[in-house]
């Protein structure tokens, strides 16, 4: 053996027996050294190892290199022993409504509100809540009834808005959580808490969570991929970026994929001309020759990530043409999404590559529309963001059902918060401001593992407290990986000497009662 | 039979000296006296004064003391083998465990005669605790001729003898605390299997109303002090038949009638009541439940209707746990393998074997037919849900998969399939699942489908059978039963 050159120890291969202990101490342990002994000692890790074997799990015994094949860096699932239990679901697709819908104009219908129109919310009702920076400095609170009237839909008879005629077709479908509360008041802590279970930046969100756990059931199309509504300029558009599907700490092949709201889905995935797919191919492994020289050396595991996702894009060159190609697409689905969805980029268009993704088994899918942020101008607003999303939420969810999809596939709408009973700005009969509010906000999911036509939680007579079976950000979280077989205790990475997971520290609880 | 055993031993041993002589008699007559003692204070299931049961209750804690003092004899007669002074106290604890054992006896038949506990695991204690008192007897006697060396083998036998007879007695006492599936209930599966402690399921008709809302009730509240192991009031409410059968003071129910039922009086009562029930502090039935058991006996009690009018069950039944399938571990690297060479995958459920695989075709290579499924067969009784949607699989298929037998979800949406040969899937009894959506399959080809009794959802979204039409939203759902 090759002495370490900064060993100043000159005797080579000093054993226990070269210590300077007294010989007789010495003699008696080569004296142990029996064979009884050996035998004893052998038959206790005998047994020791059939009492492991005895009380532990049965775990599917996989293959631990992983998928070497394509270049992949993919942790081995049969290790994370992940899904814990059966799923419901086996995917999900998030609609997003950033910016924050007005509750008590969609689905929490307030019917005393009318009678307090310019009243100011009592004292009591807000307590000592901390306002914005925008509506801190007013006088007066003035109470804005919602603008639009509501009726009973379907047979669970929920009050649905007038401003959602294609939701209150299907409510019998939904989930809908009225109790949803988070921390944030402010869009970027509020929207980071949502994606990843926390207010800063840095961990990795839902679907690189899931990713991460549950992998891909798709080899050539990302496991988790994002959508983004073109911006519509009318609307008071907040920030969305890359942040918000980060992979945080997780490998960086988990982040979400992007797919662009025009043009070509995918930046320069084409080839260029005279470059032929044998040529990528050829480039690719002298590319990826290169990566693996370096990950010898420098011993980074983000470069596994890159010859992954390398490999990942010449996939997606064959695979993602094909999902966004609509030319097959029947009639019907025309007829279901309506016009909107021969756009792309519209919101409507998302939700029909959505349907596309789930039917070819993208793990997850995040579709973020934003615009909901309506300070001002609610009933100038409202319609035009209804518009664009009501028909086409129920568009998917109607087309997910009917081709048998929903059965596996959980959808869930949410934005990042609520907004305020009060009008932010000057009080009209013809109109009204919301500012954030993140005491309650009204969600909804369906599909797989959720109970249809149900109403969970309530609020109060001004849609500004949680008066019953409150669901918070983390209990939303801990509800969807249930739904996805996964126990959101169990499910944790060790960084920075924790184990993390994505709800956080604060004890979390699935909301059991939503579960079909 | 505890007579006749006893009076062999006596034959064998019999004693010399006077002094000796009388002590056999002491034991005798005290022997005697127990063994008589079920039979002159009978437990007739009757709860008699308070005073006996709260003497009685400190049954369960002085039992440890000669439970710890009948271990230690046999310790110290081993130790004794090395530290012959250890010897000398066996004989004390042995002494001891006699006074304790008879002591914790008594407070035990106080307890069982107090609060009118009957049943056969409690008669199988009682008869434990006067075994082991008179075994531990004829030891303390046995052992002055061993010690002496005159009589070598007696002693270590009835030792042992009352070791064994400890063990069984101590697992009758804890069945009675702690409900005959404590100890099996998270025995790990390998065991489970061997072990001998397997009930089996009272027949009953599961899908009746009784079977479904009223037995469970019963079973969570009532069974542990009305059941097998101990029917205080001499009720059983482990089955139908014993329900109706009621107890030492007659029927408890009576068809039709809620009002006469004493059942139902006594779990209606103000639960600060005597006589409510559940007794002993334990938590009263909720109101929902009460209603169910009220609706049940006034439309007469039976036991195989299967609707109760009036009776709204908010709750869906659940749905029987699927079937597990066999372990697979051992069968991954073919698994991977397999994934390799086909293209088309096999995922698992979940990290539980028995759950199952999952065959995926979504990114396998267009040409993925009918020969490479047929591949697959060697896992098909692994395989609980086979994806494979938009392959090149024709009707040929059917064939294969009518032996894939777990099989509880199929896609076949956008495949060549016609329907025909589709009645061959009525082999699959678990399957409730099935997508043919984008296929040429009609009406007339679906028609088998009608007898699959577990088949929930059949979705046919533009097929001859559903065209697809603007706002025709409709699957083709029906519900099991």
């Amino acid at each position: 053996m090759k002495q370490h050159p900064l060993c100043t120890d000159c005797e080579q291969n000093a054993g226990v027996l070269d210590l300077p202990v007294p010989e007789g101490l010495k003699r008696e342990w080569v004296a142990l050294e029996t064979r009884r002994r050996f035998l004893g000692r052998s038959g206790k890790v005998l047994g020791w190892a059939a009492m492991a074997s005895l009380f532990g799990e049965a775990v599917p015994r996989g293959n631990a290199s992983g998928d070497t094949k394509n270049g992949s860096a993919t942790p081995d699932h049969d290790a994370l022993k992940l899904p814990h239990f059966a799923p419901k679901a086996k995917r999900a697709i998030y609609l997003f409504m950033s910016g924050g819908p007005a509750q008590m104009d969609l689905l929490d219908y307030k019917p005393n509100l009318a009678a307090l129109f310019n009243k100011d919310i009592p004292d009591s009702v807000r307590g000592s809540q901390q306002l914005t920076g925008m509506t801190a400095g007013q006088a007066h609170f003035p109470i804005a009834p919602s603008h639009w009237g509501f009726k009973r839909y379907g047979q669970s008879e929920t009050w649905v808005s007038d401003l959602l005629p294609y939701t209150a077709r299907m409510v019998d479908e939904l989930t809908i959580i009225k109790s949803t509360n988070t921390d944030a008041i402010n869009h970027e802590p509020a929207i980071m808490l949502m994606n990843t279970g926390n207010m800063n930046a840095g961990k990795p969100c839902l679907g690189s969570w899931l990713s991460y756990g549950l992998g891909s059931m798709n080899d050539n199309l990302p496991t988790f991929i994002v959508l983004q509504t073109k911006v519509n300029a009318k609307e008071n558009n907040q920030p969305v970026s890359s942040r918000l599907w980060s992979s945080g700490f997780l490998s960086s092949e988990f982040a979400g994929i992007g797919l662009r709201s025009g043009g070509d889905p995918v930046l320069y995935l084409a080839d260029p001309d005279g470059v032929d797919r044998e040529v990528r191919r050829k480039m690719l492994d002298a590319v990826e020759q290169i990566n693996k020289q370096t990950l010898e050396e420098i011993g980074d595991p983000e470069t596994n990530a890159r010859i992954a996702q390398y490999e990942m894009a010449y996939r997606m060159q064959a695979s993602v043409p094909e999902l966004v190609d609509l030319s097959k697409e029947p009639q019907s689905t025309w007829d279901l999404y309506g016009p909107d969805a021969k756009v792309p980029g519209t919101f409507a268009y998302n939700c029909l590559l959505a349907r596309r993704m789930a039917e070819r088994g993208v793990r997850f899918t995040q579709v973020y529309k934003r615009g909901w942020d309506m300070h001002d101008n609610v009933t100038g607003m409202m319609p035009l963001l209804c518009s664009e999303t009501d028909r086409a939420c129920f568009a998917l969810v109607t087309d997910l059902k009917r081709r048998g999809l929903l059965d596996d596939t959980l959808v869930i709408w949410a934005g990042e918060f609520g907004r305020t009973v009060y009008s932010q700005g000057g009080l009209t009969a013809a109109n009204y401001g919301r500012d954030h509010h993140p005491r309650c906000f009204t969600t909804w999911m369906t599909g797989g593992g959720v109970r249809p036509g149900l109403t969970y939680g309530e609020t109060d007579d001004y849609s500004y407290n949680v008066v019953k079976d409150p669901v918070h950000v983390r209990d939303f979280n801990a509800t969807i990986l249930h739904c996805l077989g996964i126990d959101h205790n169990k499910f944790t990475y060790k960084f920075q000497g924790l184990d993390q997971k994505l709800t956080g520290p604060t004890p979390a609880s699935v909301v059991n009662g939503i579960l079909a | 039979m505890e007579m006749k055993s006893a009076g062999r031993v006596f034959g064998r041993f019999l004693p010399t000296s006077a002094a000796t002589r009388a002590l056999w008699i002491c034991a005798a007559v005290a022997s005697a006296v127990l063994l008589l003692l079920p039979e002159t204070v009978r437990l007739d299931g009757t709860r008699h004064a308070d005073w006996l049961q709260f003497v009685g209750r400190f049954h369960p804690l002085a039992v440890h003391i000669p439970i710890g003092l009948i271990v230690l004899v046999p310790v110290l007669e081993i130790a004794g083998l090395f530290r012959p002074v250890l010897r000398e106290a066996a004989s004390f604890v042995l002494g001891l465990a006699v006074a304790a054992c008879l002591g914790t006896l008594v407070l035990g038949y106080l307890l069982a005669y107090g609060s009118g506990d009957t049943g056969v695991t409690v008669t199988r204690h009682v008869w434990g605790g006067i075994a082991l008192v008179i075994g531990l007897m004829l030891c303390l006697l046995a052992r002055s001729s061993w010690s002496t060396g005159a009589k070598k083998y007696s002693y270590p036998v009835l030792l042992t003898g009352v070791l064994f007879a400890l063990l069984w007695t101590a697992h009758q006492g804890g069945t009675l605390t702690h409900g005959s599936a404590y100890l099996t209930e998270y025995m790990p599966a390998p065991l489970k299997r061997l072990s001998l402690f397997n009930n089996a399921a009272a027949a009953r008709d599961a899908n009746s109303f009784y079977g479904r809302q009223i037995h469970p009730i019963f079973d969570a509240n009532c069974v542990a002090c009305h059941g097998a192991s101990k029917m205080q009031g001499g009720l059983r409410l482990d089955s139908y038949e014993l329900l109706m059968k009621g107890g030492k003071d007659g029927r408890v129910v009576i068809p039709g009638n809620a009002q006469r039922s004493v059942l139902l009086e006594r779990i209606t009562l103000p639960a600060d009541n005597k006589h409510f029930m559940p007794a002993e502090g334990r938590p009263p039935l909720k109101p929902d439940e009460v209603a169910r058991i009220r609706a049940w006996i006034e439309q007469g009690a039976s036991p195989a209707s299967r609707t109760v009018a009036g009776v709204v069950i908010e709750e869906q039944p659940k749905e029987a746990p699927p079937e597990p399938v066999g372990d697979y571990s051992a069968l991954m690297p073919e698994i991977h393998q397999m994934a390799q060479s086909q293209g088309a995958k096999l995922l698992v459920v979940s990290a539980k074997p028995s759950d199952g695989l999952i065959l995926n075709t979504v990114d396998a290579p267009a040409n993925f037919g009918d020969a490479q499924l047929a591949r697959f067969q060697k896992f098909a009784s692994y395989i609980v849900e086979a994806n494979l949607a938009r392959t090149s699989l024709t009707d040929a298929s059917f064939e294969t998969l009518s032996r894939f037998t777990h099989l509880r979800a199929l896609h076949l949406e956008g495949t060549a399939v016609t329907g025909n040969g589709l009645a061959k899937l009525t082999s699959l009894t678990h399957l409730t699942y099935l997508n043919l959506s984008e296929t040429k399959v009609d009406s007339a080809a679906i028609v088998p489908l009608t007898s699959m009794r577990n088949l929930r959802h059949v979705y046919l979204f533009d097929t001859p059978a559903q065209p697809a039409t603007a706002g025709d939203t409709h699957t083709a759902e029906r519900s099991a039963q």
